[in-house]
This record gives C-alpha cells, sequence and structure tokens, in this order.
C-alpha cells in the first residue's frame, strides 16, 4: 500500500520533471538553431567581406599594372620618336615605380639600361606566359636594388617596324602604398605571391610576423601547419589555372579564413589568411551572448531543477510526517477500538454480574416485601423483614454509589478537594471505620506509622479516605477470620521541601491473588472469581476506582500477592506541606518545654522523636521505667520534664503505676499521656488518674495538641454535654416538591413517624405557586427534590427565593436528590438551597439537619 | 524548525537570483549615449616611420622565439618612446643558390632602400668603405662601447655600425658523451683530431656538424690566436693592410686543418655545403648523434637552438695553439647615410643601443652586451667560454680594420674548400683579395 502511495507520488514528480527538461531542452534546441543560423550567416557574410576587400586590392594591383603598361607603351612611342634613342634611355632618372629602363636593338643579344649597365633578356624570365595589357611580364626577382621586382617588354614600333624592344622594371615596394596599411586591424597576414616561383614578392606595411612564413608558399604552409594534401593539391590547381581559393584552416589554434587570391590572370596572388573572429569582430559579440543565455538558461534550468528537488523533498517529508501522523493515528485508533472492544467485553461481563448482583438484592427486597405483607401482624417479624430489607438497600446502595464513582472519575469530572488535613483525622477515621469491620471478624488490625516528618498536611482527604478505605476493606473481606491486616504510613525521602512523600501499605496474610488475577486487578468490572471470595459480595469497582484516584493525585499504586499468604498495595503519594504548620507558641502557652515518653518499642520512639522535631520541644526516650526514673533523675537542677508520655503496655510493669511513680519522682506533677493501641482493653482506668488522658497509637502531634487542649479544657471548666437525638420532629410543618410518588409517600411516612406532617406537591413550580400562597411561617422547611418535570429544584428554589416575601430569604429549603455528588451540592448551595441531602433519606441525619436549621425546632 | 529553516534558505536564494534578475534586466536595458551623433571622424594623420631592414621579420610579443624577441623588445621601447613604427623588411634567401642576405644588404644600401640595417661585418666594411653608412661617434649609446667593438667596427675613423651583443661563436660539445669515451675538451687543433678519432671510433659518423656559415670559426681561431693575443695586433694588421704580410699565411694552417678534418671524414662536407645554420646539423647535435657543433653564445640559451640539451652541454672556444678561443664576431646596426628618415633612425638607434635596452637585450639573451656598463650573469654551460673572454683571450672574426673583408670572404673561400677547392686555391683567394686591396 505504502510502496503504491510512492509510487503514485513518484509517478507526480517525473512528469513535471520531464516537462522542465522538455522546456528547457525545447529553448535550447531554439537557442542552438538560432546559433548556427548566425553562425553561418556570419561565416557567409566573412567571405563575402574578404572577397569584396581582396576583390579591392586585386582591382588596385591591376589597375596599376595596367597604368604601368600603358605608361611603357608611351614611352615605347616616345622611344620610336625620338631620334636618339639610346641616349632617351640612358637619362632616364628612375623613380618609385619604374627603377629600371633597358633597351634591346633588333638583332643584337644585349641592349643598354638607364643605369649605365648592360642589359640583357636572358637575365629575365618570360616563360611563364603572363601579360598585361598585352605586355608579357617577367618572372618576378631580386633587382639591383635587393628588392623584388618585375619587368615588362614592350616593342618600340616606328612606321610599322620595330626598331627594338623596351624592357621597363617595376619594383613590388610601389604596390605597396595602394595597399592598406594593416589588413583587417594588423589581424590579418597578407603577401603578394608570384605565381610561377611561389616567391612571395612583397609585404605590404603593417603586416607580417615572424612565424607567418614569408618566404614562400612552402615556407607559408610550413609556418602555419597546413599539411593536408588535398588542400595544397587544391591550392597548386587553383593557382595553376589563375582561380581564386579561400578555405578555412586553423591558424596558430585560432579559426582562419585562408585566400589565395589571383591577380592578372593569375601572374601574381594575394596570399594570406584572416583569422575569423577580425573578420567577424560582431560574430564574437554575438556568440558572447549566446554564450550568456545558454549560461544563463542553464543557470536557470539548474535553479528549477534545484527547486524542483527541494520542492519535492519537502513534498516528500510532508507526505512521510503525515503517513507517520495517521499511522499513529490509525494505531491510537486501533488501539482505542481493542480497548473499547475489551470495555465493552468488561461491561458486557459486568453487565451480566451485575444484573446478578442488582437482582440478589432485590429479591431480597422484594421477597421479604412480600413476606412483610403476609406478616404485617406479627411485629417481630415485620422488625425482623425490615431489617433484611435495609440490608438489602444499603448493598444496593453502595453498588449503585460505585458505579456512578466509576463513571465519573473515568469522565474526568473529578476534581480533587485539597485542603490541610492531619494524618491522625485520616487515619482515625479509617481505623474507627475499618477496626470494628476487623474486630467482627476476628481479625488484628495494626496502624503502623514511620519517618513521617509531618503530620499536617495539604490534599483531599475524602479520597485519601476512601483509597485506604477501598484497599483495608478488601483486605478484611479478603482476609479469613483471625488474620491479620497492617496499615502502614511510611516516610519516604522527599524530592522536595516542600512535599512530604508519603508511601502507605496495607498488607494482609489473606487469601491472596494469582497472577493472572494481579494483572487485571486495577481494571473496571473485574473481580477475583474463586470459590472462596464467591461468598463475598462487592461491584468490583473498588481497586479501578482506587487507581484512578492515586493517579489523578500524581501517586502509583502497585500490588504483590501470593495466594495463601497475603498481598500488599503500596501506595506512593506526595502531600504538600502547608506553610507555617507548627505553632511553637502553643507549646510555650501550655508550658511544655520537654517530654519524657517511656516506650519500648523503638519504632514508636523514633516517630515520636521525628514528628516532634519541628515543634521545638525535645523528646527524651526511656526504654523502661527505670531508665525513665533515672533520667529524671539525671536532669535534676536541671530544666525538668513537663509531660510524660508512657506506653500502655509495659512488658513488666502497669502504666497506671509506673506513671504514678514517675510522676512523683518529678518535682511537680505533670500532665500524662498514656499511648495506647486502638481498643485497648484498660485504658480508660488511667483516665481517673489526675491529669492525664490516653492517645492512640500511632503518636501524631496533632492528636497530642488536641488532647492537651481537652485536658486543659477540663481542668479550667466543666464540660458542658449536650444531649442529641432525644427529641422528634413533633409539629413541624413541611412543604415537599417530589415527583415520584413512592418517595414521597416514604418522606410523607417518615416525617409523620416524628411526628411532622408534610405537604406534597408533584414539581417545582407547583412548590412556588403553594408557597406563594402559604402564609406566613407556615412551612417550617421546603424538601425539594432537584430533578423533577415541569420545574427543578434549583430554578425552584431561585424563585421561591426571589419571592417578594419576607420569609422567602429565610425558609430553610433542604435539597433532598440522588444527586450525591460534591458539584451537585455546589449547585444547590448555589441556587440558594441552605443544605444538600443525598438520598435514600437517613431519618437520623434529616432530624439533625432540620433541627440545626429549622428555628421552631 | 527544520522545516522553517530550509524556507528561509529557498526565500534567500529566490531573493539572490531575483536581485540577479533584476541587474542583468537593467544592464540589458541601459544603452550609452550617442555621443558621436552618427558622425565618425577618421584620423587618417600620416605616422612616423623607420624603415629598418634585417634578417627577420618583426615578432608578436607572445612569439616563441625569446632570442629574436629580445631586439623585438627593444624595439618596442624605440616606438612607445618616439611614437613611431620601425617597419620591418625582410630578406631569406630560399638555398644558397639565391642571393645571399649580405648581397640584397648592400644592394639596398646602395639603392637607399631603408634607413636602418642590420649588417654582417663583411658588409659594414663594404658600406663602410663605400661611404653608405652614417658616421655614429657623436652618438650617446657609442660612448658606453667597450674599445674592442669600436675597433671591429670603425672604417676609415668612422664608426659605422654598433652592434646589440658581442657575439661569440664556439664549439658546441656533448660533454656527456664525451666523458662516456673518457675524452677531455680539446685545447688544440690536435686534441681534437684525437677527440674526432676516439669518437669515430666509436661508431659516430661524423663527429664534427657543420653548416655552410660557421665552418670559418676554425679558420679565424688558428690564423690570428697570436694576432689578436700577441701583443702587437695593431702593427700586426697594419702590416696587413700594407701588404707587408700576407693573409694566406695566416690562413693556411686552419684551412689545412679544415682539409683534413673533412678528409678524415670528421666533417660532411657535401651536408656542410648545403646546411643553413643550425637547422641542418642541430638535430643531429640535439639527438646526439654528433657530439661537437659550433654556434653562437646565446644559441646556448635560446629555445629553438641548443638551450634544452637532454645531455651536458659545454661551450669551449675553437682550438688553437694559444688553447681555446673564442671567435667574437658583431652584426651591427648601421644608418644608410642618405636614409630617408635619418633623424627618427638616430633617434631609434639611440633608444635600441642605449643602456637600458642593452641590458633588457643581454638579460633576455644571456649575451655579452657591447656596452662596458651591462654585465649579465652567463648559465654554467658557457662557462668554459665566457672565462677566455674574461681574461681577453680572443680572435675577432670580423675587423673592419682590416682592408680585406674578413667574414664573408673567408665564409665564401670555405665554402669552396667544401665545394672541393684545394688549400692552395684557397690561399690563391686570400691573395687576390689582398692584391685587390691594395690596390683601392
Amino acid at each position: 500500500m505504502k510502496k503504491k502511495q510512492n509510487q503514485r507520488r513518484a509517478d507526480k514528480g517525473i512528469p513535471l520533471l520531464l516537462s522542465i527538461i522538455l522546456v528547457f531542452g525545447i529553448l535550447g534546441a531554439v537557442v542552438f538553431s538560432v546559433a548556427r543560423r548566425l553562425s553561418a550567416e556570419m561565416s557567409a557574410s566573412a567571405i563575402q567581406n574578404l572577397s569584396e576587400s581582396l576583390e579591392l586590392m586585386k582591382g588596385t594591383i591591376e589597375a596599376i599594372l595596367l597604368k604601368e603598361a600603358e605608361f611603357q607603351k608611351m614611352i615605347a612611342y616616345e622611344i620610336a620618336e625620338n631620334d636618339r634613342p639610346v641616349e632617351f634611355v640612358r637619362s632616364y632618372n628612375r623613380n618609385q615605380t619604374m627603377v629600371k629602363i633597358s633597351l634591346v636593338l633588333p638583332g643584337e643579344s644585349s641592349g643598354i639600361s638607364n643605369t649605365g649597365e648592360s642589359f640583357s633578356e636572358d637575365e629575365l624570365d618570360f616563360s611563364a606566359g603572363g601579360t598585361v595589357d598585352g605586355l608579357p611580364i617577367s618572372r618576378s626577382y631580386i633587382n639591383y636594388m635587393g628588392t623584388w621586382a618585375y619587368s615588362m617588354k614592350c616593342p618600340v614600333e616606328k612606321d610599322g617596324q620595330e626598331i627594338g624592344t623596351l624592357y621597363i622594371e617595376y619594383i613590388y615596394d610601389s604596390l605597396d602604398k595602394s595597399l592598406p596599411n594593416g589588413f583587417y586591424n594588423g589581424k590579418a597576414m597578407l603577401y603578394i605571391m608570384d605565381a610561377t616561383s611561389e616567391r612571395l614578392v612583397l609585404k605590404p606595411r603593417g603586416i607580417g610576423e615572424r612565424d607567418a612564413g614569408h618566404l614562400n608558399l612552402e615556407d607559408f604552409y610550413r609556418a602555419n601547419n597546413i599539411t593536408e594534401e588535398y588542400i595544397r593539391a587544391e591550392v597548386a590547381a587553383c593557382v595553376k589555372s589563375g582561380k581564386n581559393i579561400l578555405f578555412y584552416h586553423d591558424i596558430r589554434d585560432k579559426s582562419a579564413l585562408n585566400y589565395m587570391w589571383a591577380v592578372n590572370g593569375g601572374s601574381i596572388y594575394l596570399i594570406g589568411y584572416v583569422p575569423v573572429e577580425a573578420i567577424q569582430q560582431e560574430g564574437k559579440t554575438v556568440s558572447h551572448n549566446i554564450f550568456m543565455v545558454v549560461i544563463i538558461m542553464l543557470v536557470a534550468f539548474l535553479l528549477c531543477c534545484v527547486l524542483f528537488y527541494f520542492n519535492q523533498r519537502q513534498q516528500s517529508r510532508i507526505r512521510q510526517e503525515r503517513e507517520a501522523e495517521r499511522e499513529i493515528h490509525n494505531k491510537r485508533l486501533a488501539e482505542a477500538l481493542q480497548a473499547a472492544q475489551m470495555a465493552n467485553h468488561s461491561k458486557t461481563t459486568f453487565l451480566s454480574n451485575m444484573s446478578h448482583d442488582i437482582r440478589t438484592p432485590m429479591n431480597a427486597v422484594l421477597g421479604f416485601t412480600t413476606l412483610l405483607a403476609r406478616d404485617a401482624e406479627n411485629p417481630e417479624k415485620v422488625r425482623e423483614y425490615t431489617k433484611k430489607i435495609m440490608a438489602s438497600g444499603n448493598h444496593l446502595l453502595s453498588l449503585i454509589n460505585d458505579i456512578l464513582d466509576v463513571s465519573k472519575i473515568e469522565s474526568g469530572k473529578v476534581v480533587l478537594s485539597v485542603e490541610e488535613f492531619t494524618l491522625n483525622d485520616m487515619i482515625s477515621s479509617v481505623d474507627a471505620m475499618i477496626r470494628p469491620m476487623a474486630v467482627a471478624r476476628g481479625q488484628s488490625f495494626y496502624v503502623e506509622v514511620s519517618d513521617v516528618k509531618h503530620e499536617y498536611l495539604m490534599g483531599d482527604v475524602t479520597r485519601i479516605n476512601q483509597i485506604l478505605i477501598n484497599l483495608l476493606s478488601n483486605a478484611v473481606k479478603y482476609t479469613q477470620e483471625g488474620g491479620k491486616i497492617w496499615l502502614r504510613m511510611i516516610g519516604l525521602k522527599q524530592r522536595s521541601s516542600q512535599y512530604e512523600h508519603i508511601r502507605i501499605e496495607v498488607e494482609d496474610n489473606g487469601y491472596g491473588m494469582t497472577p493472572e488475577y494481579l494483572k487485571t486487578i486495577f481494571d473496571a468490572f473485574t473481580r477475583a472469581e474463586n470459590s472462596t471470595t464467591n461468598k463475598v459480595q462487592g461491584t468490583g469497582l473498588g481497586m479501578a476506582i482506587t487507581k484512578n484516584i492515586v493517579e489523578l493525585m500524581g501517586g502509583t499504586i502497585d500490588v504483590s500477592s501470593q495466594i495463601g499468604k497475603g498481598s500488599l498495595f503500596k501506595v506512593d503519594l506526595e502531600f504538600r506541606i502547608p506553610e507555617g504548620q507548627m505553632d511553637r507558641k502553643f507549646w510555650e502557652n501550655s508550658r511544655i518545654a520537654r517530654i519524657l515518653a517511656v516506650e519500648h518499642d523503638e519504632e514508636v520512639c523514633k516517630n515520636i522523636q521525628t514528628l516532634m522535631q519541628d515543634t521545638g520541644v525535645p523528646v527524651d526516650i526511656a526504654r523502661s521505667e527505670a531508665e525513665a526514673l533515672k533520667q529524671i533523675h539525671e536532669r535534676s537542677g536541671k530544666e525538668g520534664y513537663h509531660m510524660l508520655l508512657i506506653d500502655w503496655e509495659q512488658p513488666d510493669t502497669e502504666a497506671a503505676g509506673t506513671a504514678e511513680r514517675l510522676r512523683a519522682a518529678l518535682p511537680e506533677p505533670v500532665p500524662v499521656l498514656f499511648l495506647a493501641d486502638s481498643g485497648a482493653v484498660g485504658a480508660e482506668e488511667a483516665l481517673p488518674l489526675e491529669h492525664a488522658g490516653v492517645l492512640t497509637k500511632p503518636f501524631f502531634v496533632s492528636a497530642l495538641k488536641e488532647k492537651l487542649i481537652e485536658m486543659q479544657a477540663e481542668r479550667t471548666a466543666e464540660a458542658k454535654t449536650e444531649a442529641v437525638g432525644s427529641e422528634n420532629l413533633q409539629g413541624l410543618h413541611f412543604l415537599a416538591a417530589e415527583d415520584n410518588e413512592i418517595n414521597a409517600e416514604i418522606l410523607s411516612e417518615i416525617l409523620a413517624m416524628e411526628g411532622a406532617d408534610c405537604e406534597i406537591v408533584e414539581n417545582g413550580q407547583l412548590a412556588v405557586e403553594r408557597f406563594a400562597k402559604a402564609r406566613e411561617g407556615e412551612f417550617d422547611a421546603i424538601l425539594m427534590d432537584v430533578q423533577m418535570p415541569v420545574m427543578n429544584g434549583y430554578d425552584a428554589t431561585r424563585a421561591i427565593r426571589g419571592l417578594e416575601r419576607r420569609d422567602a430569604g429565610e425558609v430553610p429549603i433542604i435539597a433532598m436528590t440522588a444527586n450525591a455528588f460534591a458539584e451537585d451540592e455546589k449547585e444547590a448551595l448555589d441556587a440558594g438551597m441552605n443544605v444538600h441531602l443525598a438520598k435514600p433519606i437517613d431519618i437520623v441525619l434529616l432530624k439533625r439537619i432540620i433541627k440545626q436549621y429549622v428555628k421552631k425546632g | 524548525m527544520e522545516r522553517r529553516r530550509q524556507k528561509r534558505g529557498l526565500k534567500k536564494i529566490a531573493a539572490i537570483c531575483l536581485a540577479g534578475a533584476a541587474v542583468l534586466l537593467l544592464a540589458a536595458c541601459s544603452g550609452g549615449k550617442n555621443e558621436d551623433q552618427g558622425i565618425i571622424i577618421s584620423d587618417s594623420g600620416k605616422r612616423m616611420i623607420v624603415n629598418l631592414f634585417g634578417p627577420m621579420e618583426k615578432s608578436n610579443p607572445d612569439a616563441r622565439n625569446i632570442a629574436r624577441s629580445a631586439f623585438d623588445r627593444t624595439v618596442m621601447m624605440a616606438e612607445e618612446k618616439l611614437g613611431l613604427t620601425v617597419e620591418y623588411r625582410t630578406y631569406t634567401a630560399e638555398n644558397y643558390q639565391d642571393k645571399t642576405y649580405d648581397d640584397v644588404t648592400l644592394d639596398r644600401a646602395r639603392n637607399n632602400m631603408d634607413d636602418l640595417y642590420l649588417l654582417n661585418p663583411d658588409t659594414i666594411q663594404k658600406l663602410g668603405e663605400e661611404g653608405r653608412l652614417l658616421d655614429l661617434s657623436d652618438l650617446d649609446c657609442a660612448k658606453n662601447l667597450r674599445e674592442t667593438v669600436k675597433i671591429a667596427n670603425c672604417v676609415d675613423g668612422k664608426l659605422v655600425a654598433i652592434p646589440q651583443e658581442v657575439v661569440a661563436h664556439g664549439l658546441f660539445v656533448n660533454k656527456t658523451l664525451f666523458d662516456q669515451y673518457d675524452l677531455s675538451l680539446p685545447e688544440t687543433p690536435e686534441d681534437l683530431l684525437e677527440c674526432c678519432r676516439v669518437l669515430k671510433e666509436n661508431g659516430i659518423e661524423t663527429p664534427i656538424g657543420a653548416n655552410r656559415w660557421w665552418l670559418e670559426n676554425f679558420v679565424f681561431a688558428q690564423a690570428y690566436a697570436d694576432l689578436y693575443n700577441g701583443g702587437n695586433t695593431a702593427a700586426e694588421i697594419e702590416a696587413l693592410n700594407q701588404g707587408e704580410s700576407r693573409y694566406s699565411d695566416y690562413m693556411r694552417p686552419g684551412f689545412e686543418f679544415l682539409q683534413q678534418l673533412i678528409d678524415l671524414g670528421y666533417i660532411d662536407a657535401e651536408a656542410a655545403y648545403t646546411y643553413e645554420a643550425i637547422e641542418g646539423e642541430g638535430p643531429d647535435f640535439l639527438a646526439q648523434k654528433t657530439p661537437i657543433v659550433m654556434a653562437y653564445w646565446s644559441a646556448a640559451n635560446a629555445d629553438t637552438a641548443y638551450g634544452k640539451p637532454d645531455f651536458e652541454l659545454q661551450v669551449i672556444g675553437f682550438p688553437s695553439s694559444r688553447g681555446q678561443m673564442p671567435v667574437v664576431s658583431m652584426t651591427g646596426y648601421a644608418i644608410g647615410a642618405e636614409a630617408e628618415h635619418l633623424e627618427d633612425t638616430k633617434k631609434v638607434l639611440e633608444i635600441i643601443l642605449s643602456d637600458e635596452a642593452l641590458l633588457l637585450y643581454a638579460e633576455t639573451n644571456h649575451v655579452i652586451s657591447p656596452s662596458k656598463n651591462v654585465e649579465v650573469e652567463c648559465i654554467p654551460a658557457l662557462k668554459p667560454l665566457n672565462d677566455r673572454l674574461h681574461e681577453n683571450v680572443y680572435v675577432l672574426g670580423s675587423n673592419a680594420g682590416m682592408k680585406v673583408e674578413q667574414w664573408g670572404n673567408t665564409c665564401l673561400i670555405v665554402r669552396k674548400l667544401l665545394n672541393g677547392a684545394t688549400v692552395d686555391e684557397c690561399m690563391a683567394e686570400f691573395d687576390r683579395l689582398q692584391e685587390e686591396s691594395l690596390k683601392e
């Protein structure tokens, strides 16, 4: 699948790349084509340009030759007309063109020259057959002046008879002035070559360089490395036939146009070469510009490729990231699906369990209700049945509460209510709840505290209690009768000075759990099922709730267990230490500066010292009465002890006696507190002892403080006791809003049992209307259900509070609702209700609340 | 984070490209002002020219032959300073049957064809005697010349030519090969004969590579070793000029020695008669087929001659009774007495023969400068020759003070020897020349 996707993406990228290549390919082809066309045109133009230049020079030279011939004819004519031709010739002074005139008379082999030397035609070579204007022209030669020259001969005729032959020598130097000074800006080479001898006879001014080959045609070929036989043959053929020839050949690694241009019918040649760049000066610029265009195109192309590459890479990366995200998402979805399926399966199992668990108490309720109807006349049976119905109902209620709790935690609606608490209060309340259960099952319940440095802490004490109760009640449930259960509070190393790190351990030596069950113990809707525990009733939600709460508090929970040996739960939690918790002044005011503790258990001693460290009150430890007495004596003369803490269970002696003896040893009577296990037999006996009390183990400073305050209060004043619970609700008149007829009837009956009467309305709207119509003070309180049709309890309360009656703001409104969470209570109070009471109605609680809020009561 | 950085990088690249494109666009759109408004005025003013006749074409600045370009560089110096152009006119004989460069030079000088000439010693003497050359004594550059140079170029008391270098000819010896055959460098003619014998016996067909120009050096070395180094030079020359002593008497031992070399097959006379200098015998010398050749000083420096041999090269003097003897000759620059551009030509000569130019020349070609103010180091191969020159031990190959021109005539007579003439016939030619000189 992934491969296919990649393939598809690659398929998308390749056409784009091909398109770019195609576009640049076309552009390149166009540029190449234009460049070639330009090159061809420039080449043609170069050839034309050079041809025209050579033609011009050819024309010039031929014109000079022609003029020379014409002039020679004129001189011949002059000689013919002259009576003394020899003297005429001798008297001639050479000029820049004609450097020598010679005359040979008919029949003579030699003649005379203007130079004074004799002249013979044998010195000249007319064999090539070249002519100018009909006059034969000789082969070139080095003349008496040391320069290249040629001669033309012209018959001297008089009256139609030849009276001699006139030879005039011309020098090539004379042509120099008619030729360009520097051909093609000095870059071109130009020579005049005698066609017959192939000697280079003139190098015009400004032309020529050392390596050009200035001797003859062969030297020209050699110097310019023209070795190709076909070129040489072609040139030879052209020179022989008097034709012009141009050919390209590199001269000194530069492309050059070489030329052999026939003058005067091929008797002499203009030869040389022109570098192409010299002819096509503009061509260089054009080539340069084309080159620049090509470079720019190439750069643009490369840039496009680079951008394309980066774009593709980026796209690819984005795709990969998306792919990875999708995979993670899919994985999570799969996990969620699996979890949902598992949850669904668990819930199905749970529903099945619940069906059984709910039906069981319901069956009991309905069954006993039937029995109740039958045995209504038998008060004993009625009481018995009612008791059983009550038990089943309570079980059903706890079942429902747990379900609601789990759903609440799992949906994240639980908000921790962090407040200050003391470990003492927490352990006391848990102890109060668990110990009776353990005692009922004949089990021993031990509470131990060690290394805890702070007992005043910040946390949600209700939820912590819930954790402890869950764990401990399970321990009680799953431990056989006569077993042992330990609750340990162990202070761990603090990670931060602001937090107390505590490990709570709950251990039992009960049935234990299988390794398989341990894996799912914290999952919701699971419950250990075996023949032993089947007898135990439970929702199977307790551990899930516990784990959720622990994690909500940022802690961890761990369990280890062995079948038949028991289980150990470890809960690690961190609690914030409240600021300024230690009230040192309390100890000063209580005049307690030093305490003597008589305790044989080392752990307990260490615990006392640790906890008392922050109070600033030193605690001396004595392991026995004798040691205590010794210490008292040692401190005589110094500041003595202001309090005695004595272990109730002294190994050898009776604690009360020890207290008396120790107190006697002290200079003044000091308060004595006995440290006793919860429910220790005989502890109360110590109470008659003056200025003494019992402190339940484990030791806590807060408990000590409370006890001291209590003892101080006892010493200063008589305790006032209040009789509670003996009075009923006689004569009170309530308005109750309740849509459920049964609940309404129950409420009505309960209140009637207490001597109060109640007027029921079916919804909030009716309640508002009824209260509005009632005379002032008619109702002592309004009992308000929350979930009702037409108008709910909150709205009804707000409406009542909003009525313009004097008692509208005063009449107590008590919420009676199945919405039993803290948020519900807050909403109720916000709506204007005085108090929130969760259903089902606890008549004792209801009575207490009514008494609290109803003045008449 | 990474992506953002890449995006930023891409943006930078795009911005640079855009800026580049903008610059190109602006450059393309900006056109130069039409300052001339379409009117073009051509400067057709006449350029000053000095015509130089010499054996070589003008070289490009990047010419390969540095030995030659040294002269061009001094000419360039003059052109730049004077703002004129030195036009080169050249002649090279196509073959030995053609008119020689010297013949053409004579013709041209006599017909006043050029302004400045590069002349061989014989033509200097001839043209000087004919009064066709300007007296250069007044030039500033002449004041710095070595006395030897002045003597060699004076005709009838006039300094008619000045060289750019003192050309010392010597024997170029393949020292590696000599060492191989355990030969020491020859001092006397007998030594050389012995060396040639050993070399010949060891399979070297022609121990001495010769050309048609420079064999006379053997003759001069033997002929004038005593004349120039005996302390009576002026008197001996005067005796020759007066006919009191004969050139043939001086020349005979050298010619007989050459004849001996030819007869023993140490020199290939036929080949030598047709060989141009270096071009003929040079390749065999470089290929170590021929262990001995003769050449001029700077040939040991020049890339085109014997500058980079694959063996150890030593340049020594020619064998003589006084040991190794360098033969010094000078090609000089002369101005036509009736030169068309006389003043400009004198200025050119002042510059190209100034100490500055001569230093440039000497440094470029590693040659002996005619100026007494210019001294340059020589390469190790030239040390034997240089040592002799510093000892003032040498003979002149040309001397304008001798009535009979030496360099050219001896060269021609040696060619006759190569062509089969006897030593006596050659001596008769010297006698004839001396007779003619005495008539003038």
